[in-house]
């Protein structure tokens, strides 16, 4: 065990990778308890599947990939956010419609591409091993972004989330943060993508709030524990993408949905004993 | 004898104390032809304590969620506290107003213990977390105590509010409201899913609130029989206030048919119920169809 441990650590793929990992799994459960308390998580099916056509302008046009994924992730979660208000279309239709659009342009613009230039099977479902030394800063620019937006909005975030039109009634300017949130969730999405892919996003953000959300008993206990969650299923599931030569994002994943089973479980046990 | 000196201070003094809480100038909410409210005007003093009543669809949550800056009129003016509520100014005169809606569909699942609940309340509470964290919270904690206690449901203070009953949440979420102590309480069916006990003592609370804070109430409230020993007045709206009845005044017959049609009793209560004091020839019954006004 302790050999397994120390050549975890000791290799060099891994060290490069782990910063990058820890940083998304801090980023994404502090984000995730907001997903789950908006109930956004099918917006961020949306915006990551989105973002597919950000990254098919990227290869494309020649331009960076992650700058201009997240760009376009940003822009699409910004329209999901209006869209519902000023056209009257439902937010759930509207995300299903750019989803599907957006998609579709996507796999256009980078079938178009040649297949050198595209990892598409790391696009679809991350591969944080591949990680460059230009990932990773854009990674820690946009953790940087989005912690400082939750220290400033985080309270205001859950009071609108607790009841929308209370909240607007006590002076806060919910419209706008709303689309501040929306935003934010854009960037999270993105920085997302290198670890888990386009497919497997939105368990990073579901899963370590989902874990937590059995013994969360206000937002700061939610916030700690999906930490705690989010940080044990990203070092786990990169342990088992190392042993098993699994691929890093889906390994993480798999690991958060043992995390909830046993913490479902867990609740379950506890509400039943104390019954 | 009255000295100039003792003249000069009445006169600097009474128009501050009366001067309107609310001020609503021929306010029109929807298009000419078809609004949900129409030249409504009206004016609430400090310490007022008023019910609204009418029909379904006449308008009561709509002329609160105006009063509260949710929505903006489509034609008219609003003054709250003596300043004109604008989109610059509403955010500043939201901070002197506590607002509880009809909670339709439940509330969120969100995990959450009933003071913390109560402390959104707070106009500290959305400040970002650095101002807010390391700062002491005694007297945070003690305005807490103090809105759970008038609700009653000091005991209460950390349970999850998921686990609470409709009733108790309900309490929780007033407390919410009372918390930042506002000049201006504004109620939307408050005692919905209230047992008539605590129907009876949200009330004498609101009652002693208006009389010992000086929190001017506005309420809305289809059972005007449970209402009328407590409030200063009674608004009937139905798309324009019909009657604003104050106590100790008759609402007229013609004025339920108005806004009830004609399917409706009218049964005099007692002397100090608004609505039904001289009343004889009024109190007699109508039609028993379509509800009663008291009882």
């Amino acid at each position: 065990m302790f050999d397994f441990i120390h050549a975890f650590f000791s290799s060099t793929v891994m060290q490069e990778a782990l910063f990058p990992a820890l940083l998304i799994a801090v980023v994404t459960s502090s984000m995730s308890i907001m997903v789950l308390a908006h109930r956004l998580s099918f917006l961020t099916v949306g915006v990551s599947h989105a973002s597919l056509a950000g990254l098919g302008l990227a290869v494309t046009l020649s331009l960076p990939l992650l700058p201009t994924a997240t760009f376009t992730a940003i822009g699409i979660a910004l329209l999901l956010a209006l869209m519902p208000n000023r056209q009257g279309i439902n937010e759930d239709a509207g995300t299903g419609m750019l989803f599907a659009g957006s998609m579709a342009l996507g796999v256009i613009l980078i079938s178009s591409a040649s297949r050198n230039e595209v990892d598409l099977f790391g696009l679809l479902f991350g591969n944080i091993l591949t990680v460059s030394a230009e990932d990773t800063r854009w990674i820690t620019y946009g953790s940087i972004i989005v912690m400082l937006s939750l220290i400033t909005w985080s309270r205001s975030w859950w009071s609108m989330a607790f009841d929308m039109i209370t909240a607007t009634a006590s002076g806060i300017a919910t419209s706008r943060l709303r689309l501040v949130l929306y935003g934010i969730m854009g960037l999270t999405v993105v920085m997302c993508v290198k670890l888990a892919g386009i497919v497997l996003t939105t368990g990073l953000l579901v899963l370590p709030a989902a874990c937590a959300w059995f013994w969360g008993r206000s937002m700061f206990s939610l916030w700690g524990l999906s930490l705690l969650f989010s940080l044990t299923g990203t070092l786990g599931g990169l342990m088992w993408s190392y042993h098993y030569d699994w691929p890093s994002g889906a390994a993480i994943i798999l690991m958060l949905c043992l995390l909830f089973t046993l913490s479902w479980g867990a609740s379950w046990l506890s509400n039943k004993s104390s019954h | 004898m009255v000295s100039v000196d003792d003249i000069q201070f009445e006169q600097a003094t009474i128009p501050a104390m009366n001067s309107p809480v609310i001020h609503l100038s021929h306010i029109r909410f929807g298009s000419e032809s078809k609004p949900i409210l129409d030249h409504l005007s009206l004016e609430i003093e400090v310490g007022h304590f008023m019910g609204i009543i009418g029909p379904n669809g006449a308008g009561k949550s709509t002329l609160l969620t105006i009063i509260a800056g949710l929505r903006k009129p489509d034609a008219g003016h609003i003054d709250l506290f003596g300043t004109c509520l604008t989109p610059k100014t509403r955010s500043t005169l939201q901070r002197d107003l506590g607002y509880l809606h009809q909670a339709h569909g439940g509330m969120p699942d969100l995990p959450m213990r009933a003071a913390e609940v109560v402390a959104m309340g707070l106009t500290e509470f959305n400040q970002p977390l650095w101002k807010t964290l390391f700062r002491s919270k005694t007297k945070q904690n003690a305005l807490i105590d103090e809105a759970l206690e008038l609700v009653e449901m000091t005991g209460y203070k950390d349970h999850d509010f998921r686990k609470l009953s409709g009733g108790q949440q309900q309490r929780i979420r007033l407390a919410r409201a009372l918390v930042r102590k506002p000049k201006l309480l504004l109620l939307d069916e408050p005692s919905a899913a209230l047992d008539s006990r605590h129907q009876e003592k949200l009330y004498q609370l609101l009652r002693k609130l208006c009389d010992e804070e000086k929190m001017t109430v506005v309420m809305v409230e289809h059972d005007v029989a449970a209402i009328t020993s407590y409030v200063d007045s009674v608004a009937c709206l139905n798309k324009h206030i019909h009657y604003h009845a104050k106590r100790g005044e008759s609402i007229p017959s013609d004025v339920w048919t108005a806004m009830y049609g004609d399917h409706i009793s009218i049964v005099t209560h007692d002397e100090s119920c608004i609505g039904c004091v001289p009343a004889v020839k009024d109190s007699a019954k109508k039609s028993t169809h379509h509800g009663h006004h008291h009882v």
